[in-house]
Order: structure tokens, then sequence, then C-alpha cells
């Protein structure tokens, strides 16, 4: 808001470097590999429009701090939302309880720089309540300007700043900030009883400089669009087919049903279908897939994981080679490579655990037209509404929310109710066009009960053959 | 309360919370996680206008200033005449929330569950030797609300669970089963019977082949059926069919489903994990039918809503924690059971399909529309018993059609937090594979 109840002072100012490096002594207290502090200092703003209203205007203050002592791929941790000595002591020898070994050392703690950084050029936080309700009006206008067939629009903006600290017993202090904003538009449109929805939700490690690349305006229009379209579908075929994924899509489709899998945790249980398989073709030699959390204001990117290790850019797949896992810390140190700086948490008051940040398919030499054109029958997914995937066996289904025919290689009438079903190897193994035309797509990963803010991309492309859920003929 | 100003409605929540988590895998802890969080949220209605603020910290000086920022946050909201906080009514204590000897457990003895439960999994069947979770974990939490309308109301609990997702392997194969079961107390919790259900889970799939389209009757065992439930909880809500967004706006007094679902919200009922005397703004709870033998007799509401429409709170405003408002959700949100048992259902289920878990529920239906579509596994019904495992099959349908179509609820009602479900049998399905 005005800038009332944003902390003004550092987080390193918080907790001294002399508290730091007794807590993690403490930790240290009965061995274990290492110790880590992770200190956290959020606010953040939520405003809601539904129904035509300003119905909400909320926001807090977090704060925190979590103790974790690692042993092998073990771990104890211990977390507080008071910040005083007492309160991290004891939170430090919680997470030490199941150890029995003599204390183990803490070295000097020393400021560590980050070769990327993130940076808001016009902080969120200092801008006006006023403003940020301005722009939720304006979605709404827009949305209901757009058809007199929409019914009710939902938009939502939010920003955040997460100010994080990060002390390790090898010595490692990193401060980060992080300053994160949302814009999202949900429409509902309905035609002679018929109701579709429609969502477009862009986001960034930013701050409201992140608007003008990514107007209010236009989120409303796309989010409209859709829940309009929709209403003249008619339901999706069912049955084995080509599928055509606008950019963006794609990306979604390679984080849930290869990403997953290739999550060092996952892995390490044995419970990944691409277990033991690095320097195998198990996708087509189209597919080059990396996760990168280095791209300047991405929405999954950040200057360190939650871990303390630098953003990386790790390459996934090559030529449709496997290369490698994602890494955290206890997986690395368990196979004896460095962190790929995927160990991330959604909070203090979590464990760090591998994940994926931004995770991209990257462009071919084809052009969209070139894809579509050559593609007889089959659906065009604009926009996917989400899926699952069992990474043990590869299974995935994705629901999708903007779907259109595809008949002689153009796109055709719209279709509802579509759903890919399909394995990760099969599935990445059928992608038989890449296109030029990359994009991307903001999302909430959960997993194991945590959300982190992801970001996925592709350009435009081809699936050859895939079984595609409907309940029309 | 005293910071409340002229004219202006002031509630907050306070809650605490500490919470355990032990994980095991390769017969050691993988985990050990401890959690101590508290905080209050804070409500503040001015001319209609509300705001809302929050702090982790319960110091005066933050819950002041929360006050403040909530008031300034109310100055940029719509008036809107239906934003009213409760008036003050007693609820009846429960007692059974909360067991001492529980809330006491050493940190030991939740390690030697959890190391247990995991050799449990892995020691029974041959082809369950890993696990890719093994969890127990538990809660000692506590929460409170006063208002400047004489809400004043706390209570405590204690909640337990165990969770299990093993991996079935035979050759190439891989299948994972999962199980979870939550109590309040460890003597409530069968965590063997987590353990055995886990594996049976994983290892019946073993095997499991596409099928051909067919249209068969379908029986929704209680873990495919809870995921139906979260796509009708939404739709029940007071809120959804105020803002034109719920497919049941218009069907009240009617026969949606078939005279076999009676569908209830009961915040009281014990055997429900959801269970408490009040609801998350203070209304006491109770008992909604929201289903009786298929017809629609309303809806639930919050204080907001019931204001709105003119009726009485049916007691189910929740929240998500002390950082959010509270807005219409479900307490123990349960489809009654039925008189017949597993193997009766499976008689009458032969030639059909048992459905095990659906997949893509949140983003294959539409809750608005009622039209789904989601992926699934199961296995075959042939005279009465389990066959055939199948896999990547989608079952399309919409959500008044299903509830049509259901022909026998059984007898064996089971818990996810708050939905609880019975195995269902929906007369005839068309399940699609190739």
């Amino acid at each position: 808001m005005t800038g009332d109840g944003a902390p003004t002072a550092s987080i390193g100012r918080m907790l001294d470097r002399a508290l730091a490096h007794e807590i993690l002594r403490a930790a240290r207290s009965h061995g274990g590999a290492f110790a880590e502090l992770f200190v956290e200092e959020r606010t953040s703003v939520t405003i809601r429009l539904d129904d035509g209203k300003i119905e909400e205007l909320t926001s807090g203050l977090d704060r925190g701090a979590g103790v974790r002592v690692g042993q092998g791929t073990s771990f104890g941790y211990a977390f507080s939302n008071r910040l005083d000595r007492e309160a991290l002591l004891e939170a430090a020898e919680a997470a030490a309880a199941s150890l029995r070994g003599a204390p183990g050392e803490v070295v000097d703690l020393r400021e560590v720089q980050p070769s990327v950084v993130h940076v808001a050029e016009r902080p969120a936080s200092g801008m006006p309540a006023a403003d940020k309700v301005a722009w939720l009006r304006e979605v709404d206008d827009v949305a209901r300007s757009f058809s007199p067939e929409v019914r009710q629009v939902v938009a939502t903006y939010g920003d955040s700043v997460q100010r994080v600290l990060i002390a390790t017993s090898d010595g490692r202090w990193i401060e980060e900030l992080r300053p994160r904003i949302r814009l999202v538009a949900q429409v509902v449109a309905a035609r002679d009883g018929v109701i579709q929805t429609g969502f477009h939700g862009p986001a960034g490690v930013a701050g409201v400089e992140f608007l003008d690349a990514h107007p209010p305006a236009e989120t409303a229009s796309i989010a409209a669009r859709r829940a309009v379209t929709m209403l003249g579908s008619s339901p999706a075929p069912a049955g084995e087919m080509s599928a055509v994924l606008a950019p963006g899509m794609g990306g979604v489709l390679f984080h849930e049903a290869v990403g997953h899998p290739l999550e060092s945790d996952i892995v390490d249980k044995e419970a990944s279908v691409y277990r033991g398989r690095v320097g195998e073709v198990l996708a087509s030699p189209l597919v080059n897939g990396i996760d990168d959390a280095t791209i300047p204001n991405a929405w999954g990117s950040f200057s360190f994981d939650d871990e303390g290790a630098p953003a990386e850019r790790t390459v996934l797949f090559e030529d449709g080679v496997l290369r490698g896992w994602l890494y955290d810390r206890l997986r690395a140190e368990k196979d004896g490579v460095a962190s790929t700086g995927n160990g991330r948490r959604q909070s203090y008051a979590h464990q760090p655990i591998p994940r994926m940040t931004n995770t991209f398919i990257l462009n071919g030499t084809s052009t969209s037209e070139d894809v579509l054109s050559s593609t007889e029958r089959g659906v065009y997914v604009a926009a996917l509404a989400g899926g699952q995937t069992n990474p043990a066996t590869g299974d995935f289904v994705f629901g999708c929310s903007e779907a259109y025919l595809i008949e002689d290689g153009e796109i055709t009438s719209p279709v509802r109710g579509a759903n890919l079903i399909g394995r990760a190897i099969e599935v990445m193994s059928a992608i038989d066009g890449v296109a030029d035309d990359f994009d991307t797509w903001e999302g909430v990963c959960g997993k194991d009960g945590q959300s982190v803010p992801v970001g996925s991309g592709s350009p435009t492309l081809r699936i050859s053959r895939i079984t595609v859920g409907g309940t029309g003929a | 309360m005293a910071a409340a100003g002229p004219g202006e409605s002031v509630e907050a929540y306070a809650e605490r919370s500490t919470r355990t988590e032990v994980n095991a895998l390769r017969g050691e802890v993988e985990g050990l996680t401890f959690a101590e969080s508290q905080g209050v949220g804070v409500r503040l209605i001015r001319d209609g206008r509300l705001g809302y603020a929050w702090a982790a910290d319960p110091s005066a000086n933050e819950v002041r200033a929360a006050v403040a920022q909530a008031r300034e946050n109310a100055g940029f909201a719509s008036a809107d005449e239906h934003n009213v906080l409760p008036e003050a009514a007693a609820a009846d204590p429960i007692d059974e929330l909360y067991h001492a000897e529980q809330a006491a457990m050493s940190t030991d003895r939740k390690v030697a569950l959890a190391l247990d439960l995991e050799r449990r999994t892995t020691s029974t069947d041959p082809r369950v030797r890993k696990v890719e979770v093994v969890q127990y974990g538990d809660a000692v939490s506590s929460a409170a609300i006063a208002s400047t309308s004489g809400v004043a109301a706390a209570y405590e609990r204690t909640d337990c669970w165990c969770m299990v997702v093993a991996l079935a392997e035979e050759g190439e194969e891989t299948q994972t089963g999962y199980s979870y079961r939550l109590g309040r107390a460890l003597d409530e919790l069968d965590w063997e019977g987590v353990a055995d259900e886990a594996i049976e889970r994983a290892t019946r799939m073993l095997g499991a082949v596409k099928p051909s389209t067919m249209k068969v009757p379908v029986l929704l065992d209680p873990f495919a059926g809870s995921s139906f439930l979260g796509v009708l909880s939404g739709a029940l809500s007071a809120e959804a069919v105020q803002k034109g967004r719920s497919l049941f706006a218009e069907l009240v007094g009617q026969q949606v489903g078939s005279e076999a679902f009676t569908l209830v919200d009961d915040g009281r009922l014990l055997e429900g994990p959801a269970a408490s005397p009040f609801d998350d703004e203070g209304v006491p709870t109770g008992r909604t039918e929201l289903f009786t033998r298929g017809t629609l007799n309303g809806f639930l509401h919050d204080t907001y809503t019931a204001h709105r429409g003119g009726t009485a709170s049916t007691g189910n405003a929740r929240r998500a924690g002390y950082r959010t408002a509270p807005g219409v959700g479900i307490s123990n949100f349960y489809v009654e059971p039925g008189a017949k048992d597993l193997s009766e259902l499976l008689v009458e289920a032969s030639g059909g399909v048992l459905i095990q878990d659906v997949s893509g529920v949140h983003s294959g239906a539409n809750p608005i529309s009622g039209e789904f579509s989601v992926g699934a596994t199961g296995l075959r019904i042939d005279g009465g018993t389990l066959g055939e495992p199948l896999r990547e099959m989608t079952i399309a349908s919409t959500i008044p059609d299903m509830l049509q179509a259901v022909a026998a609820v059984g007898s064996d009602l089971r818990f996810f937090t708050a939905v609880g479900v019975p195995s269902i049998l929906i007369g005839e399905m068309t399940v699609a594979g190739v």
C-alpha cells in the first residue's frame, strides 16, 4: 500500500551474524553433515474484485525462520515464527534431535554475491492501493464490454516482497529480495444455458513495470475471448489423433509429465520412470529441454535457491537425449555432484525439496504454419487447465480449457471437455514438429503440500499421436 | 477489540499450532519436521466496506498495526450492506476433539511408528520393496475468535495421520498405491491398515492394460468418489449461487439426483475429521442436509451469504488460515452411507469397472457447467470379484447426469479430511479406452 507495514530494515539487520553463527553451532551440536538457517520476511497484498465489487483487500506480514540439519538424505527441520534467540535455539535443538554424533564445525559466515539479480524497477510495494484497485476495475470493464455474454468477472491482483536470509555451516551468508507481481482474470460467459469460463494470469518477479508488458486490459480480453469462444464449442472427439499445442502449452505438459520425474528426490526413491536412463534417447530429437532460474524477471526465477545455491540453467534434454536431474543439496551430496540450484521451499515453514523453476522446451526451426498445415486431423490446444502425472509410470492426464479441431491443416471449430492422456516417454518421442514461436505460461506448482511459483514455456509443437479423451463422437 | 473505532465492526481470529511430521525411507528417518506457528487475522467492516489484515506475531503492537492496516484496506473496498459480523451465539463444546495423551506423545514414539509403517509396507508383499512416501504426522492446534458483536469462543484439537505411497514392481513395470487415514489420537488410527491398503492398491494394478471403450456399470471407490465431492462442494456454496457460478442455482426443490443419493454437511459429526463446535467466524456448526434422496434442499451459508439471501448461516464459514478472510466452505461433507457392503455392490456391478483413482478432476471438471472428463485407473468386475487391472481410461459425463445415475451407495463411508464418501455404484457410464 503506501509503504505502511513494509519492512524498512534489511533482513540482515533482523538477525546478526553472531547470532546466526550461534544458532548454526547449536544445530550442529550432535553432528550431521551440515546445518542451515533460513530466515524469511514476506509482505503481501491481495485485492479481489468479484461480481463488480472490490470484495476484499488483504495485507499481511509473515516472518519466521527454519533450521535444518542434514545427514545423508535425512534431515531434521524445525521452524518458528518467533525470531528471538530463545526460539531459534529451541528450533536448532529440535532439528538436531535425531542425531547422536559429536559437534560439527561452523565456518565463519561470508556474504556470497549473486551473479543474477531480478530487480523491481518500480516496486509494487510503493504503489498506492488506489492504483491497484483501478487495474482490477479496468479488467472488469474490459472483460464485460468484450461481449454481452460475459456474465461474471473475478479479477485478482497480488504483489509480495519476500526477503530471504540463508546462513549455512559451510560459511555462506546470502541475502535476497524477491518482488513478485501477478494479475489474474477469470471470466464466466453464458449462452442458452451453456456456461464457459476463461482464465489468464501473467506473473513475474518484477515491479509494476511488468504490467506495461502485460497490460490489465490485455489480460481481461484474453480471458473473455476464451470464455466466449468456448460457448460455441461442441464436445471434443475421443480417440487417438494428432495434437498441436499452442506456444507455452508444450512447456506446461513438459513440466508436469517430464519435469517432475526428473526431480532428484523422485529419482532417489526409484519412483521415476527416467531412473538410471541418463544418456538415452527418451524424446524426439527435436526436443531440447531446460530448467533455468536465471531468466531475468521470470516468474520461476531467483538469484539463489532456498538452500543458498546460485540460480542455474540446467539442460534436461539435448536433441532428445536425457542429460540429467534437478538437484537439491541432499540428493546432490548423495550422488557426489553439485546442486543444480533446484532446492526450493514455499516458506520458512517448509523444508526445501527439489523443484522446477522455469522449465522450457526451446525453439525449433519450423514455423507454426508448417506445423499446422501439415496436420490433417487433430486437436489444437490453445490453453491447458492443468494436469496430473504419476512420475513412477509417466502416465499423465491434462484437461484442455481452450481447444479446437484441426481439419485439413486449419484450426476450425472450438471443442470442450478435451483431455490429453498418455505416457511421458511415448508422448515426448511422438513430437514431430517444433516451431520457432516460443512463449511462456506462469503457474503455481504443488508438491508434497508446498506451492511455489513456476514458469513453463515452449514454441508451437505437434504430438503425432496421443489419446484424446472427450465426450463427443 | 479496544482498537475498534466508532461505527466499526472488528473481529480477530487467532490460531496456534504445533505439528510434527516424520517421514521414513529405507528403514531410516528420512525427515523429521517440527513446526510451531501462530497468527492473527483481523476483519474490519466500516460503512459496509471490508478490510482484512494479518500478522504472524500476536504481540499487541503488531495486532494494533493489523487493525490499522485492515481499516486502511477497508477504505478501498466496495460498500456492501451484507458485510456484517455474526451475533454472539453459544456453541456447545465438543470435548472429544482434544486428546491430552495424544498432545503429550513423545517424538521417539512417533519416529518408531513411522519406521514400523515403512517396514510393514516394504516387507509384506515381495513385489513391494520401496515406497515413495511414508509419513506419520500429528498436530495440536487451537483457534480463538472475538468480535465487537460479542463473539468470544475458543477450542483446542488434536489430529494425527498416516500416509503411504507404495511402489509395486514386476519386471519393468511400476505401479503406485496410495492410502491415508486420520484420527484424533493414535489409537483411532489403523496404521497397519494404511500399509496394507497401499500395498493392495499398488499390486492389484500390476499388468494394467488399456481397455476398449465400453458402456458399463461403474463402481467409484471412496478414493475416486472423494475427488468428485470436491467439485460438488463448490457448486453447493451459496456464494457460488449468488454470483451466478453454480449449476444448481435454479434447482432447489427438484429431484436432481437419484433416490439413493443423500448428501450432508455436518460440522458436529464426531466421525468426521473436520468437526468443530463453531465455524471460522464463531457461528455454531450443525447438520445441513443438502440433498435428501436426490432432492436438492438448499446451499451452505456463512454470515455474508445468509444476510444476502435472507436466511440463516449454516455455520459454514471457513478460512485457509489466519491469512485469509472467511468464505463459504464445507465442514464434514459426506454422502450418507447405504445398507450394502462392498461385496454386494461388486455383485451388482458385475461386468462393469471399479474405478480406483481419477486424475485431473481439478482441471477436467467444470464446476460451473458440471461437465467433466477425467482420467481413470481401475479394475474389471467379473462375477462379483475384481479382475483385470485397467489404465489410461477416461470417464466423461456431467455432475447432474452422474447423480441421476447413482444406483446404490455402500455402507463403507470413509472420510478424507473434510470429505466423506462410501463406494458409489453408477448404473451405467461410458468408459473410454482405445
